[in-house]
Formats: C-alpha cells, structure tokens, sequence
C-alpha cells in the first residue's frame, strides 16, 4: 500500500464567506445585560511563564479575589492541570458532588503556553469534578482562551459557587476591568453564542483575535457529557472557530453553574509576551521544528493536509478502526470517510492553527455545510474537524459513513456543547442494544438506533439538546444508562455491562483494545478514564511486539503517562511531539520517543522558566501531579483497583460475531497462549477460555503497573513513593493514603 | 512584482570587493552595522563561485503567516507588518530560500523588500530589480 | 520464510521492503525498519532486498490522537 499523495486540483472550491451571520440580534442581547458586579485591577504580564498570581470568582456570592501563586505550586505542581488539580482539591471535600456550588472549574494554561515560536503551545487545562465519574476530570484545549488570560495576569481561573441566573465573566486585560454581567437573553448554542460575545466585546475589527469566548450549549444543560468550546478567531475566514474541552462533562458543570460565557480581552499578541528566560533558545527551537515540518509532514503523516484524520485509513488498515461500538477493526465503507476526502473536503488554501506559530496546523475546517436538520436547518456553517476521533466516534462506530452526515452530528455536538468522543461511544453503544434488542422503538420513544441511521442519530442530539425523550436519558452517559436498561429489566445484565464501553464513567476514545493488552492497560489503568491521552501502546504491543513481558508493558505504562502529563502541566499539545519526526530519528536510541523532541521540550521548558531540567526531571515533575491525582481520586471514594476494572468488550470478544470475526487468531491464542486444542470446541466454550485468560492476564498486568508505579496491588500510592516524590509535603495527602495501606 | 535578481558572470562572490551590498541593505535599511543581518547574503564557495541568499518574493510566507502580518504591496513585494506579527516564525521555517531573517534583538523577523539599495552600491553591477510576473498562491 | 515482526512470513527471491509492507499491509508512514538489525532508510524500502531467514523488525512509531 502506498501512502496517499496530496492533488491540490482535487480540493473542493467552496466559499467560505458565504456562512450564515448570526449578528444581527447583538444590540438587544447587549443592551439586556446587566452589570451584577465589577472591579478594576492591575493587568501584568507573565516573568517567565508565570504571572504569579490567579483570579478567584463565585459566581453565587460575586466575590472576586487575586490569589498569589506560591513557590510550592510551581515546585510541585507547575502549573495547568497541576494548578488546576491543587485549587480543586483545596475547594472540595470528600463528600463534595459535581453540581454542589463548591466544585470549581480551573482553566489554567501553564508556563509555557503562549509563547508562539513553537508548534501546539496554546494550550490550557480544565480540570473540575466530573458528573459522569465523581472524581477529578482534566481536559487539555487549545484556543486563545489560556494564553490571552495570562496575557490578562493569572496563570490560573478558578470558578466556584452556583449563581441563580445566567451569567458572564468577562475580563478586560487591557483596561483591567473584570465583570460579571446577567446575560438574560443571550443565544445558548456555542456558534451562535461565540460569535455575538466576540464581537460584543471586540472594540473595533482589529480587536477581534484578541477576544476568546468559552461556552457550551444546550445539551450541557440537559446532560452528563457537556463540553466546553474555547474560541479563537480566524483572520481569513473572519469567523469564530473553536477547540474542545471535551472529556468528563465540564460544560455540564459550567451550566450548573449558570455561567453562560467567560470572554477574555487581552492585549495584542507578540512574541515576547510570555517573557521567557532564554528567548533566544526558544526561537532556535521553534525555527527548527518550523523547518522539520515543512521537510517531512508531506510524506508522514500529512497532519497540515489532513489534521488527525490522516489516522483513519490507518486504524482501519490495522484492525483497530472501532466499528459498530468497538465490535470490529474495519468496515469495507471506511474510504468514504478516510482522509483522501476529508482533504478535498476541508479548505486547504488557509492557515490552520489553534495558536499562533503552531506549523502542525492540524485544525481542520470544513466549510460551506448546509445542515439538514435541527434548529439550523438550512444555514450553511463551518465545522471544525473532523479530527479523527470525530470520524472513527461518530462515524465508523456508528455505522455513518455518510461524510455530510458526519460532519453535521460533529457540528450540532459542538454547538450543542457534547463531546464528540462521550457521544459517539454513547451513540454505538445504545446502537448496539437497539440491534440486539436489548432497546426497541417503543424504549427509545421512535428512535430508530440502527446501525448507520444518522437521521435517527441526529434527532436523538436534537432531543438530548431540548432535554427530551431517550435523548435525555443517553445524555447520562454509558455507565448510567447500562445502569438504568438493567433495572428496568431491558436485558442481560452482563451483556449490557459487557458492551457498555466506559471505565470509572467515562466512555471509552476511539480506539480498539481488545488485541493490545497494553492498550487495554493504557485506557482502564488512567487516572481520568478511559482516554488515549495517556498512553497509546497499540503499535508497541500489537504490531511491532515490542512488549512481550508485563514488566515490559509495565514500563511503557509507567513511562508514556507520565510523559504525556507533562504536557498539561505546562501547557504543550501532545500532537506535534510525534505526528512529525525528524528525518534522522530511525537511526536514533529508542526512536519511538522521538529523542530529539523530547530534548525540545527540556530546553523550552528551561528557556521559560529559567529552570534547568534534564529529562529524567521532566518524569519527576509529571509523577508528582500524577500520584497527586490519583491520591484524589482515593479520598474522593474511587481510584482503587476495583476502579480500575474494564469492560469485556474492551478485552476481548463479547459476542459469537466478534469471535468468528477473528477466529484464525483466536483459535491460535488457545493453542500457542493457554496451550489446549481448539478442534471440536464450539465457540461459546472457546470464548469461556479466552474471557477466562484474557481477564487473568488483565489482573496480571494490573499487578505489575501498580508495582511499577509505586502503588500497592490495590493500587495505592505507597508512603514511600509520596516522599520520593514530596508529596509526603501535604498531610491531607498523606492522610488519605494511610486509610488504604 | 519587483524581484531582487543576481548575475554571477559579474558577482565574484565578495573575492574583490567588500560585501557592500549586504552593508549598505543592513545599515540602511535596517540600521545596524552588521552585513549579516543584511536581507541578502552573499557566500564564496572555496572552489570559485558563490551562492546568494535572495528573496525572490514568491509568497510562501504569506500563505503560513497565522496573523496576516505579511502581505504584497502594489508592486507584489511581500512586506511585513511588525505591529501586527506575532513573531512566530514560521516564515522564517518555511523559506526554502532561508531569505527570512532574524536578529537576536529584534523579536519580529526581517526581509528583502526589492528596495534596490544593493543595487545601487554593487561595484560590478551585479545586481538588478526585474519585474516578473506573481507566482501563483501554493498550498503549504 | 523470514520473520517479520515476530511471525513468518513467505519468502521469495528478490524480495523487497516494499513487498514485504504490501504484504503485511503496514500503511503506517512513520516507521523504523531493521533488517538482521541493520537499519534501512526510507528511501531505499524500494530497493533493498531482504535475504532468505532473515529476520526483518518494522517499528510503527506511536500514533493516536
């Protein structure tokens, strides 16, 4: 197979200046706000990374405070999801629910964002108590949001309290005003929303790319899975474009909260703002990557044509595209919705970026939509996406392989405030039950869930949106819907816990497991839930074999987490770290941890903060938040082992179907791993005998993580780990650690 | 669009003259007394010739600036505007000319406008501004 | 017969690296390929032959958004 070759010439002509406007209401909706609270400070730009200081806003009492940031926050916890697990935990207890008015929402960039000589550094982290799982949830989104507040003058926001109507916080980083204001009849839907705030609170055109919106939309309000869109504005396509802060229903939380939108104003950008220690480094390294780029994404993996949609033909050519709620590894109509069209599809003349100087660009929009349904039939919009998550989630796992279908469910979940990756593993799930029975017209009130029906997959968002009908009670999530189809008797308990694709209450990312013990590991063994952003071993185990033992599994469990969390501490995307190499890196020592990168992102972090570290260091500082996340889960009445348990579908064959699917390879696992005969065995005892193994070695490897980890087979940070690592520091930690030891 | 050109039948690659180009476009045009921050460059090869780093204007960094600092005047040369660059330097990285400059000092890059100042002050006129037609926009 | 990442798989004179993708269906672009633990560069997947028994190790580099 050979790899696919960008044609310009095939590019779809669409013009995007032809979006439907949805100005036209502003000035009443501005002339209905109503200033409930507002104070003036001092704004001030970061010293190395940091602004030293954090905004505090209740949005029940109105208080608005500075908080200092402390020596030990930096030490520890560094900043971003650090920050943002430190403030929650002091604004919670134990007994603390997601929509009491004590949850925060912590949206922190990190020392690092905002510097714009490097790819995948606007970043900032959101972390809250989640309603699908009860325990701390992170999410790392791109957009102006983060960078433009510290740009304000904190490195961090913590929102706390409920208000009683439905509000803003805008804060002026310019003129030093922040404000709540009642916004009484300001649009719900993000793309309508954003677009109105942005130009609200821009004081002329040229202010435009210096305003951010966060917000959400109707479907947070009626559901578990709300997201949260930070926006940033797209000079050419002059519209409002946004990144997701998908995971774990923090838009839900936002809308509990009654807040409607947060904008920052902050000032131009440049490239000093962040006023590194070394800036002469990190120009060096940016213009390095810059040129790495433009030498080798065209024959990688293309992530300037086609963003992380490049993946799916991949996924698909390897057996792990997830198809029909994770049952199958590819589908015959997967071309329809692969990445040679997605790159005809996705305007290609423009520049994609979610912050300045990122030369990844992997943003994709796809332009000149006209929606077939809902409340915006007819208007012709742009979707951002899709990423590949969205394609394989709402896509192939569905069964849709209608592209326009496709990108409309991604639009409506982003207007609506769902993420795209709950509903599109919620979706194959209730699809699933539908085609087994387990769920029939009459449950589902008319909904058709078949595999592939987009139409009834889209009335189902439209219902979720208007908290309506079985809309509404798939907008609880996986785990509370499995919970609810077994009490009202709808079917067999273990098949629905079986296919039911969540773990701690988080639905599963798009990928399949069931081949790859160490991804099995990677998802269900995670601080968060089942998400891939903390260990993506697939190739590793599966394909290259280059994990044969479990200490070896172990190890890579061990290492990729906390690599990976070091980008959330600081404010980085994962993206730019492997989806380029350098032409050299094959001929590198352990080359799929892409060692000139790795080094990057040491001497970016040095040349910021002044700090020097090697990147042993950059393991330690990540370890401290990690076990420091994972001792609040403890106290939070989860983070156990029994916690960490995973869905069978995600270990191995559910169903007759999926086992006869791969019977060649199955039927070798029970002669060269458990050593029997398969000739003249049935499949349902053959399926006993792999869930039989496959749950065993599951337990095996559970046993050899936590040793790695420095946790007990129950999986607790042990005493001795907390000091190695100062947490021994925080006595509530260690507190919380003794009771389970 | 007005485009910097070099001939090297006439340049001997600074073999005898004093690089005055680069100066003159450096003090000039940029205000510092340093012939390497000059917007074209000028290198002897050891084995005779030269090579000369030249913008040729053909737009490629219009097309990656994230912030619509760079754009063509009515002469098709690409100028950026420094009060709008966010100092990303991705033109810089996407030059395959390497014609995108950089001085530690500065925090906005820097480049070749066709001005001609070189050309003026070229010992073996060398150098020329030529009109030639605007290359087609790529996607990059 | 050679031994591709752990498994066998049938060999022919003239064999290349390129055959041996086509085979296996490794699509993925970011590979580290090692043939007898000799390192081969992405340009010559065309034109390197693998010899009879050998044993070929294709590294996918880690993906996934």
């Amino acid at each position: 197979m050979s790899q696919l070759v960008f044609d310009p010439s095939k590019v779809m002509t669409i013009d995007y200046t032809q979006r439907t406007e949805y100005l036209d209401g502003l000035e009443a909706i501005k002339a209905a706000h109503k200033v409930l609270k507002e104070i003036t400070y001092t704004p001030s730009l970061p010293d190395k990374g940091y602004t030293n200081r954090t905004l505090y806003v209740n949005v029940g009492s109105l208080e608005i405070k500075e908080k200092p940031v402390t020596q030990q926050m930096k030490d520890v916890f560094i900043g971003g999801r650090g920050f943002g697990l430190y403030h929650l935990w002091n604004a919670v207890k134990p007994t603390t629910r997601w929509n009491d008015p004590e949850n925060e929402i912590i949206i922190s960039p990190g020392p690092v964002s905002g510097i714009t000589q490097y790819a995948g550094t606007g970043k900032s982290l959101v972390v809250s108590l989640s309603p699908q799982t009860e325990i701390p949830i992170d999410s790392n989104v791109g957009g102006f949001y983060g960078p433009l507040l510290k740009f304000s003058g904190f490195d961090a926001l913590e929102l706390q309290g409920k208000s009683d109507k439905d509000i803003i916080l805008f804060i002026d980083g310019v003129k030093g005003i922040i404000r709540i204001e009642e916004a009484p009849t300001d649009p719900v839907d993000s793309h309508v929303l954003a677009e109105i705030l942005t130009h609200m609170y821009a004081e002329n055109e040229a202010d435009l790319p210096n305003i951010s919106v966060v917000s959400t939309g109707a479907a947070a309000e009626h559901s578990l899975i709300g997201m949260l869109n930070f926006s940033f504005y797209d000079r050419r396509r002059k519209c409002v474009r946004f990144k997701q802060a998908g995971r774990g229903g923090i838009g839900s939380v936002f809308r509990n909260k009654r807040i409607r939108a947060l904008v920052v104003r902050g000032p131009k950008v440049a490239g000093d703002l962040n006023h590194p220690a070394d800036p002469e480094t990190i120009a060096k390294t940016g213009i390095k990557y810059h040129k790495e780029i433009r030498e080798n994404d065209g024959s990688q993996c293309m992530m300037r044509r086609n963003g992380t949609a490049h993946i799916v033909e991949i996924m698909d050519a390897y057996d792990l595209l997830p198809v029909h709620n994770f049952q199958y590894g590819s589908h015959p109509d997967t071309h329809k919705i692969d990445s040679s069209y997605w790159q005809q599809r996705c305007t290609q003349h423009t520049v994609d970026g979610c912050w300045y100087g990122c030369s990844m660009a992997c943003a994709k929009g796809a332009d000149g939509l006209v929606l077939r349904t809902g409340p915006y039939k007819g208007d012709m919009v742009t979707v951002d996406g899709p990423e590949y998550e969205n394609a394989a989630g709402l896509g192939s796992n569905c069964g849709v392989f209608d592209p326009d279908y496709l990108l409309e469910l991604n639009f409506y979940c982003d207007t609506y405030g769902i993420c795209t990756i709950t509903y599109g593993t919620l979706t194959a799930f209730v699809m699933e039950c539908y085609q087994r029975g387990i769920l029939d017209k009459q449950r589902t009130g008319g909904l058709e869930m078949t595999w592939g029906n987009a139409e009834a997959d889209l009335e189902m968002m439209h219902q979720m949106a208007r908290g309506e009908g079985f809309g509404k009670i798939a907008g609880m999530g996986v785990k509370r819907m499995k919970e609810y189809f077994i009490r009202n008797g709808y079917g067999d308990p273990q098949l629905i816990n079986d296919i039911g694709m969540e773990n701690k209450g988080l639905e599963y990312s798009q990928y399949m497991s069931k081949e790859s013990l160490a991804q099995q590991g990677g998802y269900a063994l995670t601080n968060k839930g089942p998400q891939h952003d903390e260990a993506w071993l697939i190739f590793m185990d599966m394909v290259n074999k280059q994990l044969p033992t479990f200490e070896d599994k172990a190890e890579a469990l061990y290492y990729f987490p906390l690599f990976r969390t070091w980008f959330g501490l600081n404010g980085f995307c994962k993206l730019p770290w492997n989806d380029v190499v350098p032409a050299n890196n094959s001929s590198q020592p352990e080359a799929h941890k892409v060692p000139e990168h790795v080094q990057n992102y040491v001497d970016l972090f040095t040349a910021t903060t002044g700090i020097q570290i090697t990147k042993e260091d950059l393991i330690v500082q990540s370890a401290k938040v990690y076990n420091f996340q994972r001792v609040f889960n403890i106290r939070m009445g989860k983070g156990l082992r029994l916690h960490d348990a995973a869905p069978y579908r995600s270990l191995g064959p559910v169903t007759k179907e999926e086992y006869e699917s791969r019977a060649e390879r199955y039927d070798k696992q029970i002669v060269d791993e458990m050593g029997l005969d398969p000739k003249g065995k049935g499949t349902e005892e053959k399926m006993a005998l792999h869930r039989e193994w496959r749950t065993g070695r599951f337990s095996q490897l559970m046993d050899a993580v936590y040793t790695r980890r420095g946790w007990t087979l129950d999986g607790v940070p042990t005493l001795e780990r907390l000091k190695e690592l100062g947490l021994d520091a925080f006595p509530e930690v260690v507190e919380v650690v003794k009771q389970h030891l | 669009m007005k485009q910097l050109v070099i001939d090297f039948q006439k340049c001997d690659a600074g073999r005898n003259c004093n690089h005055e180009c680069e100066l003159e476009c450096a003090i000039k045009v940029f205000k510092v007394d340093d012939p390497a921050q000059a917007a074209l460059q000028i290198k002897a090869y050891e084995d005779g010739g030269g090579h000369a780093v030249l913008c040729d204007q053909c737009g490629d960094c219009v097309v990656v600036c994230p912030s619509e600092a760079l754009k063509r005047n009515k002469l098709g040369v690409v100028m950026i505007n420094k009060t709008v660059c966010v100092g990303c330097y991705m033109c810089i990285g996407f030059c395959e000319k390497d014609a995108f400059m950089r001085n530690s000092d500065w925090i906005t890059p820097h480049k070749c406008t066709s001005c001609g100042i070189c050309v003026k002050v070229c010992p073996h006129g060398a150098l020329a501004i030529v009109d030639v037609p605007e290359p087609a926009v790529r996607i990059i | 017969m050679i031994n591709v990442n752990e498994e066998p798989l049938d060999w022919h004179p003239g064999m290349t690296i390129r055959d041996i993708l086509r085979q296996k269906n490794y699509r993925f672009p970011m590979l580290v390929i090692h043939v007898n633990d000799v390192l081969v560069q992405k340009k010559d997947y065309d034109t390197t032959t693998v010899p009879d028994g050998a044993v070929v190790k294709v590294i996918h580099l880690i993906s996934g958004g």
